[in-house]
């Protein structure tokens, strides 16, 4: 049977590259083993028979293979595409970034001889640790990547024969592999926040104060200990205690590992290799809260794996509208502004029993939104470009009901431009100009709104200049203005606020890394030789300036979506609450559950900056060409199923 | 392996320990191999031993190691036992503190485990199996009984293992587990369920026909089916074929139930029941209908559960390609998503759009690739998510590229845009990678994509028509000029378009690609490129175009020749590092051309450029190079220089082992000295003598010097020519005639003699004449060039040096051995002086005679090599001896050579020695500067008549010392005579003469002679004397007259010459009068006295040893 998702093995390691946890699951490498020995009787005289490692490598053996991959990949993850130092063989020389995440390790090993690939292991890299999951796959498919992977031409070309998006296409185990991979991440430094839902305890009260004391977040209801009853055990005093707060336990992330806690999630979630259930929550109040005979199961339906306990108390219906704003603000006549959400509705569901709950999505085609992918327990709405009529079968705690994305249905709440420009090589005089909040109403509520010059690479001596409003700090390597302070939220008017001045920096210097000592060592000479030229035709500060601190910019990881380090920039952040930017909403009058039962249904939103970025409109500046989804997609009209045959 | 078996593990620590020994292999793990069975009895003890914490980790150590921990020699036991612990365990009450249900679940988890991997029903027997079997049969036989409902989904779990390994082990009890199914509703149904279908799918797959509906067997005790340990385990207890109407019931009953399953359990599930719908004919459409929505989750592994769903059952999705394509994109949009999946999902979908290309609806394919433009990178997306939908637009170009084909319209794509205008939309997402440092990821993303774009089609070389059309195609005409502008425009990008063509050219298959790019910038860049100091960036591409054997490096050169010119033009204090650098790197491009071009092709713009270099350029060491490379390339043949350049890269046809070691990067060479192999050099390294010596004595006459200190003036002694004599003795011994001459300045004066006039003339003569020759102790000496030539045989050297045939790889002149940097030495024991040693920087080896026939070779002695043809000349490389006699005598160099071979190893050694003849010494006489051209004929004889007069033996110049050139010595003439009759025809003797002796004639007498010689037109500006007088005189009276000389009496040695003379005198011709010149400062005469039929030769010298070898010189021009 193979195919599904098994793994063969996982190793943790840490910071200095030596495993402190490994898991192998016999019963998957038996399998394994019986598949090579197939594929070798079946494969006659394969020349890449050879590389497939057939066994497991101890821990010292991967340890040892991870440092190798780091040194002829350049770093954890590896180049990602192929550069002129990858080799031939390794991961970077398949050419896909897909590779810094799905890696190969060449095993020597003293029974199977040197260089055998291992091939695929999901990388995860959370904290301090590197996450490896080695899924099962079929022998052929190690070939296939091997033979990718050595290929004299040029890299992963499309329509080949062989390709990794086919390869990938036709091995869920990988995508179960990363599943369990951030699964355990989580684990490994307690990171197992549930999505927040917000409570407002006087939803009837509009305001700026009302929202200020009335909004309390409850964040993380089961990220109490790990072994803490979570929300909805049977036993009824911590039935009790969901309508009060859950105290926000501190996560302590420098502790050690917790290989007990480790243990017992995996023996839960995949006692043979296979992943059964990933939910870090169920799985450890099962461990923790055990089943008493009080438990009884439902009478004519079976209960959801999701959902190994029903609720027992006070019923109420929650859903928090959550959405981050990017924003590129360029200010410029040839480049558009673009804005974007990114949102989220977070539900939390004290229902007795096995309810469903449905409800119509309202304001969808208002807000244009583009996207939406929903919950496993969700039943796929029919979307009509009207009306989004939800219905979902809630499992226990918060979860994420659906996310979207959307553009914004008002203009952007922070509006104006930034300019910086450099008088001299050390002195730049900047000006910002913004107004807030233009055109928002009431109940829209700003709640702080800070503006951040960053400047990574040079040392700030000083600071002139007073802003029309707010307060101005700076600190080594960045500016904050605070415009709107928390605590004196903005709401139902807009202000403008300019702030002119000079900032004055410390004679730049070359910083030449390890990097480039490493990397580019050669390449750096050829430079050095054109700096009088340039010097000499260099016509204003800004570029020599730009030019001379270019020298030094390093690449960026392939996860980020520029180099920062090379744009002038200011970064926008805020929180507004009231409603959502997109337009989404839930009517709780038109929510409805089934079996009727009266439950309170709450509604929040908020919306939270995420890059919100204003360009320096007299400097340099990424752009991307953006093509409007929606609108390539409106006459398509997508017809989902609406599936009700369970 | 370990010395000492390492104490039994006790406390939870050690057994801690020894888990981490086992995690981390190799020696750690080894240490305990000598307990490896006791090893698992003390754990299984340990297990059930109640106060012991560390009983989880334990039992899972026992899971991961049983390969190790439970041998075959004692599995038995062991696993019995193992069973037992099991039993103990699941049934003792749980106390909360020892006994919990962690414990049983991981027992019974680990003991399945270990049963399977150590093969249990096969190595034991199967009884330990169905102990295990019907144990957890027990547990999971209490359906929605509280307390224990996970510890049943763990005790399922483990029956699903179980029902893996052994397909078909729970098929008889299929019934039980159904009803057990059906009545579980706790949240461990989804393990029923499982469980169920797992048992289906083996009685489906191994078609067993059996009913499941059928609960007549007792689930406890269980009964291990036959099917599996019978002979043929696919056969036995197959019936008729499948119940299918039962199993369609009980697939129904588990379709009703995928919403209580998790994520993972979904996938679990629906790997099976594929298959089973297969096998049971259900319609896939009920499938879709079911499961399809699972796409719109943002769990990632469900909406790979649905692409797996659509390529098993793809007819049956039809239409929802577009839905499918759709979500695969908007997963790659959903911010929230790990970046990963955001990955994967775009891999998915080009996966999926690959596959859609092969089979889908023709129809369709056109819209569905559509949609795959609609996503453009967006700004905030990682740079790895941009690349990769780059990589999907690129995708989607070329499909559409190739869905076009038949139409023919040029790569017009989405809504009328053109892969141009694509590819520029593209380019913004990652604009900054213009002006970032090349190193950026930026610019790596950008130039990937221009990768793809080019290259993602498969085009290949074995068809042209592709090739032609991409060439002709708008994006490439696009491509090539945005690639120029960018070169002249942003020159920090060079090293990445150069890293471009590169990939391109290390692809076999787009090496023609790469190659047309290079064209295409050699053609453009040149004309719009700038000559200043900024060049210097380009030269990343230059080397490129360099390296490229299709581009006529005409260009190139003609850019680099006045770059150098231009750094010669601004070259000044400030730029000297500059112009050293710069023009350092221009040569080094020259290698480069060098190393991948044939020689003839660069030769005219190279030298040019070289030259110029070597002439102008202000940096030395530039300078110095330049003329290196200009000298190899004249000297050395194309292929061998290229190899001594290369310095260390491979090259195209050039086996890289004989050429590893560059002619530069060579190290202590000294180390690679084989004296074995330098032993017998000269067996096949030749020094000839161009010119073969007339007297081919194998022995030589040679004179001990007269030494200073003794003044002996005997004769050294007749002594083989092998002898050698210590060098420097020679040295300290340098035969002084001179110093006695002037010795005899110093000597009290013998009585004064007469002189009249004529003599005082002949004085005047002869003084003129000395003090024409330099005196070798105070300045330059005459010097005299012996020119040779070396050459090696290739075969006789490859057969010494044992070397590897590389005939076996190379042909022709690439085939042949070959020497570097040759160092000639030369010494004598003959007073030759100091002998300058001679350079030879590359002498290709001569090919075998079978390789080229050839008469003169065939036959390759001494003599007669001189006119071999013009391709022999090639494996010969002409080296000249020049040295300054001290003393007119023959004698033999030696010749000592140092030299390299490919590999770099050094042979030195003798060679066979160079004789030195007599007749090298001859010269003619030196002039005075201030003699006009027409005089000399006549100046010659008056000398030549001087000297004969100061020969004779009653001369009255004997006394006369002659001041030599410099003033500071002098030398005296001691002359003395000799005779020589030649019995040769007259005819022969002035042909030999002509032939070896004609520049030395200073004069012929007698009509018949003059005529004959005149005619011949050999002998020119010289005097005739066409009068007869005197030459019926006899020989002495006749010579007598010529040389004026006032009084003289007949002399003859004895009666028999006398007699002869007098028989040639009647039938006399005439005269031939040879002055010959014998460095450092003697002279023989011949006077012959030619007639009919023998030729009488007067001899007279001032150096009266050389007589021995005039004598024999004369008997081997005439009479051999």
């Amino acid at each position: 049977m193979a195919g599904d998702c098994s793994i063969r093995a996982m190793w943790i390691l840490n910071n200095l590259r030596a495993v402190v946890f490994s898991r192998r699951f016999p019963v998957v490498e038996k399998r394994w083993r019986a598949a090579c020995q197939n594929e070798n009787e079946s494969s006659g005289d394969d020349p890449v028979k050879d590389t497939v490692f057939s066994s497991l490598p101890s821990d010292s053996e991967l340890s040892a293979a991870f440092s190798e991959r780091r040194t002829r990949e350049g770093s954890v993850r590896g180049f990602g595409i192929r550069v002129p130092q990858s080799k031939e063989g390794s991961d970077s020389w398949v050419d896909d970034p897909i590779t810094r995440h799905i890696v190969g390790f060449y095993i020597n090993s003293e029974e199977e001889g040197e260089n055998n690939l291992l091939w695929p292991l999901a990388l995860h890299i959370k904290g301090p640790y590197c996450i490896l999951i080695l899924p099962s796959v079929e022998p052929k498919h190690v070939k296939a990547y091997a033979r990718l992977c050595k290929r004299s031409d040029c890299g992963n070309a499309v329509m080949a024969d062989e390709n990794l998006s086919s390869l990938l296409l036709d091995l869920p185990s990988i995508t179960g592999a990363f599943m369990v991979a951030y699964a355990i991440g989580d684990i490994v430094t307690g990171d197992v926040a549930e999505p927040e839902v917000v409570v407002s305890q006087s939803p009837s009260v509009g305001g700026l104060l009302d929202s200020l004391t009335g909004s309390i977040g409850i964040s993380g209801i089961s990220r109490a200990k790990p072994i803490a009853a979570p929300v909805a055990s049977s036993a009824p005093s911590s039935a009790a205690a969901v309508g009060t707060l859950a105290p926000d336990v501190p996560k302590s992330g420098s502790r050690l590992l917790d290989k007990d806690a480790l243990r017992s999630f995996i023996s839960s979630a995949m006692p043979f290799g296979t992943p059964l259930d990933l939910s870090y929550s169920n799985i450890f109040s099962i461990k923790a809260n055990g089943f008493s005979s009080l438990d009884i199961p439902p009478q004519d339906l079976k209960q959801p794996a999701w959902k190994p306990y029903l609720y027992k108390g006070k019923q109420r219906l929650l859903f928090t509208i959550h959405e981050t704003l990017h924003a590129a603000m360029y200010d410029r006549d040839e480049i558009p502004d673009s804005l974007s959400v990114s949102g989220q509705i977070n539900c939390r569901a004290e229902l007795e029993g096995l309810p469903d709950v449905s409800f119509p999505l309202t304001g969808v085609s208002r807000s244009k939104i583009e996207v939406l992918s929903f919950h496993p327990c969700s039943q796929v709405p029919e979307q009509n470009v009207d009306k989004q009529a939800l219905m979902f079968s809630p499992p226990l705690g918060n979860f994420v009901l659906m996310r979207y994305q959307a553009t914004c249905s008002l203009g952007p709440p922070v509006k104006g431009f930034y300019q910086l420009s450099m008088v001299s090589e050390d002195e730049g005089a900047f000006l910002f100009k913004l107004h807030l909040m233009e055109g928002y109403k009431s109940p829209l509520t700003m709640e702080f709104c800070n503006v951040t010059m960053p400047f990574p690479r040079r040392r700030i001596l000083s600071l002139d200049g007073t802003p029309s409003t707010g307060t101005v700090s700076n600190t080594e390597h960045s500016v904050e203005w605070k415009i709107i302070t928390s605590g004196r939220g903005l709401s139902g008017k807009s202000i403008e606020a300019t702030f002119p001045g000079t900032v004055r920096f410390a004679p730049w210097q070359t910083q030449r890394s390890t990097f480039f000592m490493s990397v580019l060592e050669g390449t750096m000479d050829d430079d050095s030789d054109d700096e009088t030229e340039n010097t000499n035709n260099m016509a204003n500060t800004e570029e020599f300036l730009m030019e001379k601190m270019n020298k030094d910019l390093p690449p960026v990881d392939l996860e980020e979506p520029f180099s920062w380090l090379a744009y002038n920039y200011a970064k926008v952040s805020f929180k507004i609450v009231g409603a959502s930017l997109s337009g989404i909403s839930i009517n709780p009058k038109s929510v409805s559950i089934y079996p009727t039962v009266k439950a309170p249904v709450e509604l929040s939103s908020q919306v939270t900056s995420g890059d919100y970025i204003l360009w320096n409109t007299l400097g340099k500046c990424p752009s991307a060409v953006n093509a409007s989804v929606t609108q390539r997609f409106s006459n398509g009209g997508c017809q989902a199923s609406m599936d009700k045959t369970y | 392996m370990a010395e000492k078996p390492p104490p039994k593990p006790v406390s939870p620590r050690d057994w801690e320990s020894l888990t981490e020994d086992f995690r981390h292999g190799g020696a750690r793990r080894e240490k305990w191999s000598c307990l490896y069975p006791s090893l698992a009895e003390l754990a299984l003890s340990s297990i059930l031993k109640k106060e012991f914490p560390f009983k989880i980790p334990l039992v899972i150590f026992l899971d991961e190691f049983s390969h190790l921990l439970f041998p075959s020699n004692s599995i038995s036991s062991l696993l019995d036992r193992l069973i037992e612990d099991l039993r103990t365990t699941v049934q003792s009450p749980i106390d909360g503190a020892h006994v919990n249900y962690a414990l049983k679940e991981q027992m019974m988890v680990s003991t399945t485990s270990i049963l399977i991997s150590t093969n249990s029903v096969e190595t034991v027997e199967v009884r330990c199996t169905a102990a295990l079997v019907e144990l957890l049969l027990a547990v999971i036989n209490r359906p929605n009984h509280g307390p224990d409902r996970h510890a049943r989904a763990i005790a399922c779990e483990c029956l699903r293992e179980l029902e893996k390994a052994y397909p078909c082990l729970l098929s008889g009890i299929a019934g039980h587990l159904w009803s057990l199914c059906q009545s579980e509703r706790t949240h461990a149904s989804q393990s029923y369920i499982l469980l169920l279908t797992t048992v289906i799918y083996s009685i489906v797959s191994r078609k067993l026909s059996i009913s499941i509906l059928n609960a007549a067997v007792p689930l406890i005790p269980f009964n291990f089916p036959q099917w599996i340990l019978g002979p043929e385990k696919e056969g036995s207890g197959i019936g008729i074929g499948l119940n299918y109407k039962e199993l369609r019931r009980a697939m129904a009953f588990l379709l009703e139930w995928p919403r209580v399953l998790t994520p993972c359990g979904m996938m679990v599930f629906m790997r099976m029941i594929m298959p089973l719908a297969v096998a049971l004919d259900l319609q896939p459409s009920m499938l879709k209908v079911q499961f399809f929505g699972m796409i719109n989750s943002f769990h990632p592994v469900l909406c790979h559960v649905v692409l797996i769903m659509y390529s098993q059952f793809s007819e049956a999705f039809n239409e929802k390609e577009k839905e499918i394509v759709r979500r695969l994109l908007f997963v790659s949009l959903e911010m929230q998503q790990y970046l990963v999946f955001r990955l994967l999902s775009v891999h998915w979908l080009m996966g999926f759009l690959n596959r859609f290309m092969e089979h889908g609806v023709e129809m369709e394919k056109k819209s569905i690739i559509k949609m795959g433009f609609m996503f453009y990178p967006h700004l905030f997306d990682p740079l790895s998510l941009k690349a990769i939908k780059l990589d999907l637009l690129a995708f989607c170009s070329i499909c559409m590229d190739a869905l076009k084909a038949q139409s023919g319209s040029d790569m017009i794509v989405g809504e009328g845009k053109s892969v141009v205008k694509l590819f520029q939309d593209g380019l913004i997402s990652v604009s900054a990678f213009k002006w970032l440092p090349h190193w950026s990821t930026e610019t790596t993303v950008a130039f990937r994509t221009l990768h793809k774009l080019l290259i993602g089609s498969p085009h290949s070389e074995a068809d042209p028509s592709a090739t032609n059309k991409l060439m002709e195609s708008a994006f490439y005409s696009h491509l090539k000029g945005m690639l120029i502008d960018m070169i002249l425009e942003f020159q920090r990008l060079v090293p990445v378009i150069v890293a471009f063509v590169d990939r391109l050219l290390g692809c076999q298959k787009h090496h023609w690609l790469g190659e047309r790019l290079l064209q295409t910038m050699d053609e453009n860049l040149h004309p719009r490129v700038v000559i200043d100091y900024r060049i210097v960036s380009y030269f990343l591409i230059f080397d490129r175009i360099a390296e490229n054997q299709t581009i006529p490096p005409r260009k190139l050169l003609g850019l680099l020749t006045k770059f150098m010119a231009f750094l010669v033009e601004k070259h000044g204090p400030d730029t000297c590092g500059k112009s050293w650098s710069h023009g350092t790197k221009v040569l080094g491009i020259c290698r480069t051309m060098l190393t991948h071009h044939q020689s003839s092709r660069l030769f005219l713009g190279i030298s040019r450029l070289l030259a110029f270099t070597c002439l102008y350029f202000p940096d030395l060491e530039v300078r110095d190079h330049a003329r290196s490379y200009l000298r190899m390339l004249i000297c050395v043949p194309g292929l061998k220089l290229r190899g001594m350049l290369n310095l260390g890269e491979q090259l195209l046809g050039v086996s890289p082992s004989s050429h590893s070691e560059s002619f530069f990067s060579m190290q202590s060479p000294q180390q690679y000295q084989d004296p074995k192999k330098s032993r017998n050099i000269s067996l096949y390294i030749h020094l000839e003598r161009m010119i073969p010596l007339l007297v081919k004595q194998s022995w030589s006459l040679s004179l001990l010097p007269l030494g200073i200190g003794n003044k002996s003036k005997s004769f050294g002694g007749i002594r083989d020519s092998e002898a050698s004599i210590d060098e420097r003795e020679l040295d300290a011994s340098i035969p002084l005639r001179i110093t006695s001459g002037d010795e005899r300045v110093d000597k009290p004066w013998v009585p004064l003699y007469v002189m009249d006039s004529k003599v005082s003339e002949i004085l005047e003569v002869l003084r003129r004449h000395f003090s024409c020759i330099p005196d070798f102790r105070h300045m330059a000496g005459i010097r005299i060039k012996i020119p040779c030539n070396l050459r090696f045989d290739s075969e006789s050297f490859n057969h010494v040096r044992g070397g590897e045939s590389p005939k076996s790889r190379l042909h022709g002149v690439e085939a042949l051995p070959a020497l570097y940097a040759t160092v000639l030495k030369f010494s004598s024991p003959a007073p030759y002086g100091s002998i300058q040693s001679c350079h030879i920087p590359f002498l290709l080896g001569q090919p075998p005679m079978s390789d080229y026939i050839h008469d003169e070779t065939a036959s390759l002695d001494i003599d007669a090599t001189y006119v071999g043809s013009g391709e022999e000349e090639a494996y010969k490389a002409p080296v000249a001896i020049e040295f300054e006699p001290r003393e007119p005598t023959p004698g033999l160099v030696d010749v000592f050579i140092e030299t390299y071979v490919e590999d770099g190893q050094i042979i030195c050694g003798k060679l066979q020695s160079i004789k030195v003849g007599i007749e090298d010494l001859f010269l003619k006489a030196i002039t005075p500067p201030d003699i006009p051209e027409d005089a000399l004929p006549d100046y010659y004889l008056d000398v030549f008549n001087a000297l004969w007069d100061a020969c004779s033996s009653t001369s009255n110049t004997g006394r006369e010392a002659f001041i030599l050139k410099g003033g500071k010595g002098a030398a005296a003439i001691n002359g003395t005579r000799s005779v020589k009759l030649l019995d040769i025809p007259a005819d022969a003797l002035v042909h030999a003469t002509e032939h070896y002796l004609a520049p030395f004639i200073v004069s012929v007498t007698g009509e018949h002679l003059v005529d004959m010689v005149k005619y011949g037109g050999i002998v020119r500006d010289i005097v005739w004397k066409e009068e007869a007088f005197g030459l019926l005189l006899d020989a002495n009276t006749s010579a007598s007259e010529l040389n004026r000389m006032p009084l003289q009496l007949t002399f003859t040695e004895n009666e028999d010459e006398r007699g002869s003379e007098l028989a040639i005198g009647k039938r006399s011709m005439g005269c031939i009068d040879i002055l010959i010149f014998l460095p450092p400062m003697f002279h023989i005469l011949l006077q012959m006295q030619v007639s009919d039929v023998s030729t009488l030769v007067q001899i007279r010298t001032d150096h009266w040893p050389c007589l021995a070898y005039i004598d024999e010189y004369l008997e081997a021009l005439f009479l051999t």
